[in-house]
């Protein structure tokens, strides 16, 4: 057991946890952050992305362990006061979900993306999204909203 | 199940001699935490070394580049410095995994790894990479072709660890290069095989040639005795029936779910031709 501190969403959080316990499963079960979702549980589908120290990574494979002092950002942090974000906005607008399971983590790797680049060209795009998979076959509306947020972000 | 978190080198290797018989680093995790999680690694301690700042970073003196071991491939993808000196080497490994797992996986824990499929073994076989070995009490150089002996089986010593990376600073220069990896789609793909080749022609001759596979051994190796044949030769009267008989000798691969023995074999003569002849 390690007693590990580190920031989700800008709240410092103190909690005693497993070594071993995976990032995905201390944001889900002992913090209550449901949105981040698991998918392959190995790394190959991106359902679990989630900023750490301003990268895209996935929680399902970071141990507490490795955690200490890092900062996290989680897909709750884009909704502020029941107000969705503009990338949120455009990818109800342009349908780029379709059964939402790879939402979350398609949502964070732009966000990764768009954080340190405001205006990535439609190759830098699908670059970024290359380690979600998303099963509904909805690659172009998802790049679409990414590339048409671009204005409002 | 027992984690360790040592403060610096000289602690890393204190704890790890304290623990006898198997232990795990952790450098990315993006291989060890999956085990983990699937129960394969159980018992055995890990040790914690993805924080240690002194094993990080990509450095030059006047003829060599250092990539220390935990150097994750979004640094190396990124480095302004491996843009100028090892552009070949650089481009070829965007194709590793994906920008998700570019950001967590090390070069280090690629190698430690053992897998045959690793990506960047085969372009640091033809670059003539050499690793620096940590231990304890001393500091050893090794070259990457000398390193492995077996299905994930190394040289390293009890206790001693992937310390850096070394490629000599002209490792490219005046060489045409090839590096293809042949796999089921563009991203988060594992290799059905690897071919790297670096070749320095004269008045059409190949005055010098260096060819390494991945995932068609038991470990990625140089094909030494195809270099060896097809070295001197003039470009426009190679025997390809003689490189396709040497090859076959040289590569062993075998049928798995990602691909099998056949199209294994072919495939890579295909590459092999077309990089001697483009």
């Amino acid at each position: 057991m390690i007693n590990l501190k580190f920031k989700v969403n800008g709240k410092e959080v103190a909690i005693k946890v497993e070594d071993s316990k995976r990032l995905l499963d201390i944001l889900r079960d002992e913090l209550g952050l449901t949105g981040t979702k698991e998918g392959c549980g190995i790394g190959e589908c991106g359902a679990c992305t989630v900023i750490m120290n301003g990268d895209a990574v996935c929680s399902c494979l970071i141990l507490a362990g490795q955690l200490q002092n890092a900062e996290i950002e989680t897909i709750e942090n884009l909704e502020r006061d029941n107000i969705l974000s503009n990338l949120q906005e455009a990818f109800l607008e342009y349908g780029a979900i379709q059964c939402g399971f790879c939402t979350p983590g398609m949502l964070m790797s732009a966000k990764a993306l768009l954080d340190k680049n405001p205006h990535p060209t439609e190759e830098e795009i699908k670059t970024a999204l290359e380690g979600n998979l998303c099963r509904c076959t909805g690659y172009i509306p998802i790049i679409d909203a990414v590339k048409n947020v671009l204005d409002k972000y | 199940m027992k984690f360790y978190k040592p403060t610096s080198i000289p602690d890393l290797f204190r704890i790890s001699e304290e623990i006898e018989g198997k232990k795990y680093f952790l450098a990315g995790g993006t291989d060890i935490n999956v085990q983990i999680k699937n129960g394969i690694i159980k018992d055995e301690p890990v040790i914690f070394i993805n924080h240690l700042n002194e094993l990080k970073g990509i450095k030059e003196s006047e003829d060599i580049i250092l990539i220390g071991t935990l150097t994750t491939y979004k640094e190396i993808i990124e480095s302004d410095l491996l843009r100028k000196v090892l552009p070949f080497f650089q481009n070829s490994l965007k194709s590793f995994a994906s920008p998700i797992l570019q950001t967590m996986a090390t070069i280090g824990g690629n190698i430690a790894n053992g897998s045959p499929t690793a990506d960047v073994t085969p372009l640091l076989l033809v670059l003539d990479a050499k690793l620096k070995l940590f231990s304890k009490s001393r500091i050893r150089e090794v070259k990457l072709s000398e390193f492995f002996t077996g299905y994930k089986e190394f040289i390293l010593k009890a206790n001693e660890i992937i310390g850096a990376i070394l490629i000599p600073k002209n490792a490219e220069t005046g060489f045409d290069t090839f590096f293809e990896k042949v796999g089921s789609r563009k991203s988060l793909t594992i290799a059905k095989l690897e071919i790297a080749g670096l070749k320095r022609l004269k008045n059409n001759k190949i005055e010098e040639i260096k060819i390494a596979a991945g995932a068609l051994n038991e470990y990625p190796r140089r094909l030494h005795k195809l270099e060896e044949f097809l070295t001197g030769k003039d470009i426009d009267r190679i025997d390809f029936s003689q490189v396709e008989e040497i090859l076959n000798r040289e590569i062993t691969p075998i049928s798995d779910l990602r691909s099998d023995k056949e199209y294994r074999l072919q495939v890579s003569f295909n590459l092999i031709q077309s990089f001697i002849l483009n």
